[in-house]
């Protein structure tokens, strides 16, 4: 079983629809394959038309296997299911501080379902806390969607400064371009300018796309209702590199 | 998730249900959406001795273009469930013609060479329903079975459905399980399999060609014959469909096979018909089987040539094929005229004379053995084979001449048929382990006897070759190989038989035939046991 994150300081650069198709691409390639939606605003269990999860007994999430697994929900779609975000998920930082071995409670969790699944994709919420460092100790691969902007990347650079400042292994760490535009000079001066910088970012880029923007009005992975469109292209290709970098 | 596998419950619904009621009772609670209706002809498949269903595994072929198996029996007929074998045609019904695959392994072993052929043919329709919520998602999943006559697509003969869970909605799975029982779909009580047969009125009779007797000691020996031999002729007679359609060479085999039990009983048991019936019998059971020898001839032959081209150095192994070409040839035509035969009146007014006499006992003058219990037949017949062959075998050393080895098979062969027809009368066990000790015996000197078949029929074919052609040099040169390769695998069989024969004739075994084949003993109150 391996261990995906979608992760990114910074809020609004493409972490969900990220996740909804890779996870939608994982299963069709045959993986077994759970999307642990971690942000309690919840788009990426909105986007599979799941309701938020029931409320549940504070610390459920990290206590208790088969309280865990009640919460699971198929979706739509064969091999894939979805742990629907939940608010109590608002408090996990608080609840995190209360436990003993508070950064790798996440790991131990997900450990426990490593015989149900081949394949466990993280949505996370835009944050740096002890929410993010569970995620950095479970996850085998991080995935940053990064925008070619200045601002984006700044973060990207506190990122790598947060990781080598506190001992985590920077090589997890899996950049990529994301809601790039083509016809934005800027966008084009960045992404080369980093690249050279970072030469781990991935190669496949993915562009901005209203394709990808309609994703709320179809409730669906791009992969599911616009297959043959770039978009749904792109996250293949991002798929398949990641595949051979797992 | 994998582990938690989901329980799928499949149900049967009444043949009077119609879609429309089906749709509004699911529409009760849910948004019932179509995702998938396809009509077409679908053949059950099996062999002729239902070696799938014995082993509760289903295989369909679909239009003629693809075979689906399903290894769980919970899936069958679940389009999304089922190991697709692609592009196949109408033809395609041995093993060794599939692509190859897992799949095909595991038919090999099933099916060894017996045909895959449609037992039973039908429309199949198969729709696929999502029972949703009002966000469009997935609550429940629903698939509907109908199977119907290809002329009559609007009554079906059967119709199930199967309700498939999706992870985390057990109250929506109860709920729709809930509506198929009011539209009053019922949890069949045999197997997936069984009652999907059950409902199209199959009803699978695994084929043995061995008698299978449970013969009542006490019973005189003349019915004890007849009822053989009339259960041999019914497995005969059984096989007939078979050849004449060509369906595999294992038909005209047991075909065969069963003849052959019938003449050994009139025969071995000749005692207790009239002599003169004996002679007439031999000669009518003996024709039947001479008609056959020559299809059966070419069927080994053509069956073995992978072997065959094994055998052979490379550059020789093409000057074999014009003669497998011929082969194949030949046996077209061999199996045309076959065929015809079984067909014709001749034949059939044969059977049914052949039948109707042992049918109900063969009624004809007492003989000195005719009315004496079976049993004492038995037991006199078993020894005195056994003991031919065992004296014989003691004979046997490393200069015996083939034929003598010949000879000890043919012994074999009739103890073995001896077996067949009684040993529903002896200890279960005991003679299960005898027949066991002959079995092994029959396989090495069956080896030997083949080989020297191969090589007598590779001889005769080699005698009426023309010389001229390049293309005769080359089999002829082929053959010589082949008949040399054959000579040197028959020389080592030899060695094996003499130790086997050895083995089979040593005091154990002495021992385990005079205890196994014996009289019951007779108490005080004349009860008998064993």
């Amino acid at each position: 079983m391996k261990v995906v994150a979608s992760y990114s300081i910074k809020g609004g650069v493409g972490k969900t629809a990220t996740s909804v198709n890779l996870a939608y691409a994982a299963a069709r390639a045959g993986n077994e394959t759970l999307l642990i939606d971690l942000d309690p605003q919840g788009a990426s269990s909105f986007y599979f038309r799941i309701g938020p999860g029931k409320k549940q007994k504070k610390g459920f999430f990290f206590n208790q296997k088969n309280h865990l697994l009640k919460n699971i929900r198929g979706s739509n779609y064969k091999r894939l299911d979805i742990l629907p975000a939940n608010l109590s998920f608002r408090n996990f930082d608080i609840m995190l501080h209360s436990m003993s071995k508070s950064k790798k409670r996440l790991k131990e969790m997900l450990d426990l379902l490593k015989n149900e699944y081949d394949l466990i994709i993280l949505d996370c919420p835009p944050n740096i806390n002890l929410l993010s460092e569970n995620v950095f100790n479970a996850a085998d691969l991080i995935l940053v969607p990064v925008i070619p902007t200045t601002l984006s990347e700044r973060t990207y650079e506190q990122l790598i400064h947060f990781f080598e400042n506190n001992g985590y292994k920077k090589k997890k760490i899996q950049p990529f371009f994301s809601m790039a535009q083509s016809n934005n000079k800027l966008h084009h001066q960045t992404i080369k300018e980093m690249e050279d910088r970072y030469p781990n970012f991935m190669k496949t880029i993915i562009d901005f796309s209203l394709e990808i923007e309609r994703m709320g009005v179809h409730r669906d992975p791009v992969l599911a209702y616009a297959n043959k469109k770039s978009a749904a292209q792109a996250y293949r290709k991002l798929f398949n590199e990641i595949v051979t970098s797992l | 998730m994998k582990l938690s596998k989901i329980r799928q419950t499949r149900y049967l619904l009444p043949d009077s249900m119609t879609k429309k009621s089906f749709l509004d009772t699911l529409g009760q609670h849910f948004i019932v959406k179509q995702i998938e209706n396809n009509l077409e002809k679908f053949a059950l498949l099996d062999s002729f001795e239902w070696a799938l269903y014995e082993h509760r595994i289903m295989a369909v072929r679909h239009e003629n273009q693809r075979i689906s198996l399903w290894f769980e029996e919970e899936d069958i007929l679940d389009p999304d469930m089922a190991h697709n074998i692609e592009h196949i045609s109408a033809k395609t019904r041995f093993w060794w013609e599939f692509p190859e695959s897992s799949e095909r392994d595991i038919l090999k072993k099933l099916l060894d060479l017996r045909a895959l052929y449609p037992v039973y043919e039908a429309m199949l329709r198969t729709e696929q329903f999502n029972l949703m919520d009002d966000d469009g998602k997935i609550l429940v999943f629903c698939q509907l079975i109908t199977i119907s006559y290809p002329e009559n697509i609007r009554t079906p003969i059967l119709r199930m459905a199967k309700i498939i869970p999706v992870t985390g909605y057990k109250t929506e799975n109860k709920q729709a399980i809930e509506l198929l029982k009011s539209l009053g779909g019922f949890i069949p009580r045999l197997s997936p399999i069984d009652s999907l047969l059950g409902a199209l009125g199959i009803t699978p009779k695994p084929f043995s060609i061995k008698p299978g007797l449970k013969l009542d000691p006490k019973i005189s020996s003349r019915t004890a014959a007849s009822t053989i031999i009339s259960i041999m002729i019914h497995k005969q007679r059984q096989t007939e469909h078979g050849v004449i359609k060509d369906i595999d060479s294992e038909f005209l085999h047991h075909y065969r096979v069963a003849l052959r039990m019938i003449r050994a009983a009139v025969a071995q048991l000749k005692e207790v018909f009239p002599p003169q019936d004996v002679i007439s019998l031999k000669q009518r059971f003996g024709a039947l089987a001479s008609e056959t020898n020559y299809l059966r001839d070419l069927d080994v032959f053509i069956l073995d040539k992978e072997r065959y081209m094994g055998l052979l150095p490379p550059s020789l192994k093409d000057g074999l094929l014009p003669m497998f070409n011929d082969f194949e040839q030949s046996r077209a035509v061999e199996v045309k005229r076959i065929a015809r035969w079984l067909s014709s009146r001749a034949y059939k007014q044969e059977m049914t004379e052949l039948e109707t006499l042992f049918e109900n006992g063969y009624s004809a003058l007492e003989t000195h053995w005719s009315e004496q219990p079976i049993i004492e037949l038995a037991v006199s017949k078993i020894q005195k084979r056994y003991k031919k062959i065992q004296k014989a075998a003691s004979k046997i050393t490393h200069n015996t001449a083939d034929e003598d080895i010949h000879e000890i098979r043919i012994n074999c062969k009739k103890l073995r048929y001896l077996l067949y027809f009684f040993g529903s009368l002896f200890n279960k066990k005991q003679v299960k382990v005898a027949g066991r000790h002959l079995k092994k015996l029959q396989n090495t000197l069956g080896i030997f006897n083949d080989l020297s078949v191969q090589t007598e029929f590779l001889e005769n074919h080699l005698d009426q070759i023309e010389h001229q052609s390049r293309k005769n040099i080359l089999l002829i040169a082929s053959l010589g190989g082949l008949i040399s390769s054959l000579h040197t695998m028959q020389m080592q069989e030899r060695e094996k038989c003499i130790a086997a024969l050895a083995v089979f004739s040593n005091g154990r075994n002495q021992g385990l035939f005079k205890q196994t084949f014996v009289l019951p003993v007779t108490n005080k109150k004349g009860k008998s046991s064993q």
